[in-house]
């Protein structure tokens, strides 16, 4: 063993224990990031829910929805649109997300995954977009009503097939970080 | 003894170079011959250029026309430039630009942006518009030290003035989070048509004059007193690499 094996392995230990917040990291840089190869008319994925499910049900509603507000405020402060906001929906995803837990622990197969995003992403969505048209009201409302359609169902779909993958992966994770943390 | 007289190899045609010679010659001239002569009008084509009838005064009259139009579009700029400072509208000055390349680009869905790879470190200040090939795409919304980010035309939170060139109308042009923000004309007897030029206006606070934005790609019903249409952007957000920002001066 050399002389670094004690500091090597406590870092090995801090990074297995600490995954579910360094894999939080990325939320915003694939946000940033916007892989337009993954997109579907122009619109990507809701990536915060895939992260906010898994986490929210493993830690419950209380955390959900704390987490919520966090990558609420870290989205809101990476887009320019100053006078709409992602938080309610991820707040209120949050909270549900953590609700799912506490009654069926172990139903929730893989595909129940995509649903429960789908729906989380209509959810914010529709919340954001009712954002817009209050806030247009005077204006061109009914001019955003097609393309802000366009865009929730784009989202939802693309959520919903994307979630099974990821959402499974990073539970198994962020179990496997809590079990390394329980010993 | 037989009869047969044994020729000399010396004596063969096929070894003398001076037959293979006039074998490639004649080769050549073949090719000459089935080309059409291609080679040998190639060839006087650029021997004689220096002597066509009347290039060198074309060359003139067009360096003449050029000198022209440039010197005119001097004059015409430097005396936009006094009448608007007159009026005291906003001006661009075109020795401010700043090239950037755009290191993220969110152009689907409501967030319309993108992050250009030059901050306030390098000069761009809150405000300043962005143009790519083909005209405007945004203006500088928020920057940071080694970046900016720019909202889109098509953003829901852009709403611009504009001009219709053709039919000497102002127009508001609005972001509907989708790729085509609409124009909307506040006079329901505006006779604009699918085809129509848009640039921005030359009586906005936002922007300097005539920056190429879009074309008219469809009109929608009119409503209450006002015209819509659906506009073609120029710039295109979605695949421009580099950028320009101009900075504005008040």
């Amino acid at each position: 063993m050399g002389p670094n094996f004690g500091s090597k392995y406590l870092m090995n230990k801090f990074f297995i224990k600490k995954l579910s917040i360094i894999s939080f990291i990325f939320i915003p840089i694939i946000f940033l990031w916007h892989p337009n190869w993954l997109g579907f008319l122009g619109v990507q994925p809701y990536w915060p829910l895939f992260w906010l499910l898994p986490w929210s049900m493993m830690n419950g509603s209380i955390n959900g929805l704390i987490f919520g507000l966090f990558l609420g405020l870290i989205l809101d402060s990476l887009t320019l649109n100053e006078s709409f906001t992602q938080i309610p929906g991820l707040i209120f995803c949050g909270f549900l997300f953590g609700r799912i837990k506490i009654h069926s622990d172990f139903l929730v197969g893989h595909f129940r995954y995509g649903l429960i995003c789908s729906f989380g992403s209509f959810l914010c969505g529709t919340l954001y977009f009712l954002q817009i048209l209050f806030r247009n009201f005077s204006d061109s409302n009914f001019l955003m009503l097609i393309p802000s359609f366009k865009n929730i169902l784009a989202e939802v779909f693309l959520t919903g097939f994307f979630a099974p993958f990821i959402c499974s992966q990073l539970l198994r994770i962020f179990k496997f970080s809590r079990s390394k943390l329980q010993q | 003894m037989l009869g047969i007289r044994r020729i000399s190899t010396n004596r063969r045609w096929w070894h003398k170079k001076k037959n293979w010679l006039f074998f490639v010659i004649f080769l050549f001239l073949v090719y000459v011959r089935i080309s059409k002569g291609a080679f040998y009008k190639d060839f006087y084509y650029f021997i004689s250029k220096p002597f066509w009838p009347g290039q060198f005064q074309k060359e003139i009259v067009l360096n003449s026309i050029d000198q022209e139009y440039l010197i005119k579009l001097n004059l015409l700029k430097k005396d936009n430039l006094r009448l608007r400072r007159i009026l005291s509208l906003k001006e661009s000055s075109n020795d401010e630009h700043i090239s950037a390349a755009v290191i993220s680009r969110k152009t689907g869905s409501w967030w319309r942006q993108i992050i250009l790879n030059k901050g306030s470190k390098d000069g761009v200040e809150i405000g300043n518009i962005v143009i790519g090939p083909g005209g405007l795409l945004g203006i500088v919304k928020n920057t940071s030290l080694f970046t900016s980010s720019v909202t889109l035309i098509t953003s829901p939170e852009s709403k611009l003035g504009v001009w219709v060139d053709r039919i000497q109308t102002n127009g508001l042009l609005v972001g509907l989070g989708d790729d085509y923000p609409s124009l909307i004309l506040y006079s329901e007897d505006a006779d604009i048509k699918v085809g129509d030029f848009v640039s921005s206006s030359p009586a906005s606070t936002l922007l300097p004059p005539n920056i190429p934005i879009g074309i008219v790609q469809s009109i929608d019903e009119t409503l209450k007193s006002k015209k819509t249409a659906k506009i073609l952007l120029l710039a295109k957000p979605q695949v421009i690499d580099w950028v320009q920002i101009l900075e504005v001066n008040i």
